[in-house]
């Protein structure tokens, strides 16, 4: 009954775990081509973290994982995603002028960099949901209860 | 919708489906509940692509490919809670 699972599983999660983390982080790019986005990508890699705290142990998981680094990023998503809103403040709320007049992400629509903000806010609800739930999840596995 | 046979598949797999939920509802001990799940997961995975393939749509491939790499890291977890949890 240790803490981590046996030698198949480890290794066979140290090839799933980048594997997850690419196709998550591909969800979370094309957000605005295919189904999927920010918080289906999250998601995505917050399952590779999980992957990780299962096949690793919790003791390994508390070298890695470090508290204040993941509720900083955390907080750094919610203010992109609110940044991005504000691009267009001059006009309106949440006005993409990116798209309209922007320098970049205004491309032919279809392509990887059009869409305007949206890739943007892709990307920070992305993190922000990643880092949310390897918080809560960790959290929960550090709290006892039992035994002690 | 250029082949329809794609849809015949499915059915078979939903029959699949339907026998192993049967193992899932009935089974008197909890590891044949999980080995029940697990096949549940992977016959879905197969209905995905297949239908994937019967509604002409490659996009649909994405979320087989997510369920798959999720299913089992949700029968890893329950695997190591029946095994004595995480300690």
């Amino acid at each position: 009954m240790g803490s981590d699972m046996g030698l198949i599983v480890k290794t066979m999660a140290r090839a799933t775990i980048p594997l997850i983390g690419i196709f998550g982080a591909y969800v979370i790019s094309h957000g605005h081509l295919t189904p999927g986005g920010g918080f289906q990508g999250g998601a995505t890699i917050a399952g590779a973290g999980i992957l990780f705290l299962i096949a690793f142990g919790i003791n390994e998981a508390k070298e890695k994982i470090n508290k204040s680094l993941y509720s900083a990023l955390e907080g750094l998503g919610g203010l992109v995603f609110l940044a991005a809103g504000m691009l267009g403040l001059s006009v309106a709320f949440f006005y993409n002028t990116l798209w309209h007049n922007g320098p970049i992400f205004n491309g032919e629509p279809g392509t990887l960099l059009s869409a305007g903000y949206l890739p943007i806010m892709n990307l920070a609800v992305g993190l922000k949901v990643y880092t949310g739930l390897v918080s809560a999840v960790f959290a929960m596995a550090l709290f006892r209860r039992w035994r002690k | 919708m250029i082949f329809t046979g794609f849809f015949y598949g499915a059915i078979a797999i939903a029959l699949g489906a339907f026998i192993t939920l049967i193992r899932i509802m009935l089974g008197p001990s909890v590891p044949d509940r999980v080995v029940g799940v697990d096949t549940l997961n992977t016959l879905i995975v197969a209905g995905m692509i297949l239908l994937g393939a019967a509604y002409d749509r490659v996009i649909y491939i994405d979320i087989a490919i997510v369920y798959a790499l999720l299913s089992y890291i949700g029968t890893l977890v329950i695997a190591k809670y029946l095994q004595g949890g995480l300690e």
